[in-house]
């Protein structure tokens, strides 16, 4: 190759790399999770990273992606949709028989959820969000057998709202998207005003 | 020579760097799949209980959003659901087809072949020919109509809004309200916390309800008055899975109850005195998550399960080893 080519070869290189990283800044400003920058579903206004809880799959991952420690999602309450059961599943382990307040006995790692007796034979159930890691083991319990009152929700006072959320970007089920930060909470039922 | 030797590990370098861009970019890593927090459904849902029943073909209605199965021992199935009534006969061939306005949520048939379909907030009855006979009113502000089981001249209407099981005459009029609190009768009343609430009458004409939130079946008087109860929460077999189960049930001939269940998706059979005798058909036999599987006893000893899920009734018949 003689110098005049090597040239060409180097400026025609430059050219592709430019095409190359244009193509990729346009794509992913156009097809990015949750905020595309065309089309019906863009959004004005600001907006912050939410959940979808009707597609979560309590993966585990929202305790393990996120950049904060603990994580900024954790798990809410509908108290509206809530059967205010003895047996609440996504309070007691599957197995257990002797239905009190023992740390063995609770589904939650890190006893997040405190239990407290309204009037036999209900009993309330709330989320201690200091300690909540936001592992979704309560909420895959109380889905799976009772009305899936208990949620995961990004909390936006904890959130850092990262360009590109960590979680967003590893979730298997797609959940994860922009909302507007009018109305951020994505909670199924009336449970809202809960949070 | 020492040039073509950097320009050759310059490349190597380069390619294994992007191989490792490419496996984070596309590859699988199980250890990052692995869910430390997983509850544990797979292992809930398997059963060391073999069926004694065996499945047949399932009969597919042309109806969607299927919700309630009825029998009787001619062989016809009552299928209702959004926006209709399908009637088949007993190898799943459609009889009769009719629409109605809005949403059944659950039938069942009086002695005289009158069907009685739940709408969610009233009551409707119809001729097996599909010529509407009566429409209720409302129940109730807030009512949730999820079952009704008849007798001859009384019609039992399950409100799990309310929580109450109504108890009125054949046009209509309230004669009863079955299950309310009362402590001076010791009346427990009856806890609800989602809308599974079935009702069901026996052979002989006993009144039994399921009351989800204690995780058995009751039976009451026609007048109100709790006479007995049985059942008990518990993943294995002979109990009921926690919250709110049994979700459904039937009672055959001979006074056995068929018990359906969520969460732990199974179909069970219990001797008329509340123990466990068979498991109909395990969790694996249904979709995870499947719930609302309403029970019907067909002919010849068939149990009949509607499938939500599949938008199916499913067949099972005894083994004949049992
Ligand atoms: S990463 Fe997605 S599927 Fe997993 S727990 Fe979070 S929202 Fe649910
Ligand atoms: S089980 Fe997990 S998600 Fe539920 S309260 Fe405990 S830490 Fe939070
Ligand atoms: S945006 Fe950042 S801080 Fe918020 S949930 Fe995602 S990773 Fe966590």
């Amino acid at each position: 190759m003689d110098k005049q080519n090597r040239r060409q070869f180097i400026r025609t290189g430059i050219r592709w790399i430019l095409f190359g990283g244009m193509a990729l800044v346009a794509g992913d400003l156009i097809f990015r999770k949750g905020e595309p920058l065309f089309g019906k579903n863009r959004k004005s206004g600001p907006t912050v990273w939410q959940l979808d809880p009707a597609k979560c799959i309590q993966c585990g991952r929202c305790a393990t992606n996120c950049v904060k420690t603990p994580s900024a999602v954790k798990c809410t309450h509908a108290y509206s949709m809530c059967g205010y059961c003895n047996l609440c599943s996504g309070y007691f382990k599957p197995e257990t028989k002797t239905l009190d307040t023992g740390a063995e006995k609770q589904l939650c790692p890190v006893s997040a959820i405190k239990r407290t007796f309204v009037e036999d034979p209900f009993y309330e159930y709330t989320i201690d969000e200091a300690l909540c890691i936001g592992c979704g083991k309560c909420v895959k319990g109380c889905g799976a057998f009772g009305n899936g009152s208990l949620q995961l929700q990004v909390r936006h006072h904890l959130c850092d709202n990262c360009n590109d959320c960590s979680i967003a970007r590893n979730c298997p089920s797609g959940a994860f998207s922009r909302v507007q930060l009018t109305d951020p909470y994505l909670l199924k039922g009336f449970g809202k005003k809960n949070l | 020579m020492k040039k073509k030797t950097i320009l050759i590990f310059a490349i190597m370098l380069f390619l294994v760097f992007v191989a490792w861009m490419l496996r984070d970019l596309f590859m699988v890593r199980p250890e990052l799949q692995k869910n430390p927090y997983d509850y544990g459904m797979t292992a809930l849902r398997k059963t060391d209980t073999v069926p004694s029943y065996t499945e047949l073909s399932p009969l597919k209605p042309v109806l969607r959003e299927i919700t309630s199965v009825a029998g009787n021992q001619d062989g016809k199935i009552y299928i209702a659901g959004k926006g209709g009534v399908e009637i088949l006969d007993v190898s799943g061939r459609m009889l009769k087809h009719f629409p109605i306005r809005g949403y059944a949520t659950c039938l069942t048939l009086m002695p005289d072949g009158t069907l009685v379909i739940g709408m969610e907030d009233h009551v409707e009855l119809w001729s097996p020919s599909g010529n509407i006979i009566s429409v209720w009113q409302a129940v109730d502000t807030n009512s949730m109509i999820t079952s009704v089981a008849a007798t001859q001249n009384l019609i039992f209407v399950a409100d799990a809004g309310k929580k109450i099981v109504y108890q009125y005459d054949r046009y209509g009029k309230l004669q009863a309200r079955i299950g309310e609190k009362d402590p001076v009768r010791k009346i427990p009343g009856f806890i609800i916390p989602s809308p599974y609430f079935d009702v069901g009458i026996s052979p002989k004409g006993e009144l039994w309800v399921a009351n989800t939130g204690r995780y058995r079946l009751e039976k009451y008087s026609m007048d109100g008055s709790l006479l007995t109860s049985w059942g008990e929460a518990s993943m294995a077999m002979e109990g009921f899975a926690g919250c709110c189960n049994p979700s459904n049930f039937t009672i055959l001939p001979d006074g056995s109850f068929v018990t359906s269940e969520k969460g732990i998706e199974r179909v069970k059979v219990y001797s008329p005195d509340g123990a466990f005798v068979a498991l109909v058909a395990g969790p694996e036999a249904f979709d995870e998550g499947t719930r609302g599987l309403d029970l019907a006893a067909g002919s010849n000893g068939r149990i009949l399960v509607l499938d939500p899920s599949r938008n199916q009734i499913r067949v099972f018949v005894p083994d004949k080893r049992n």
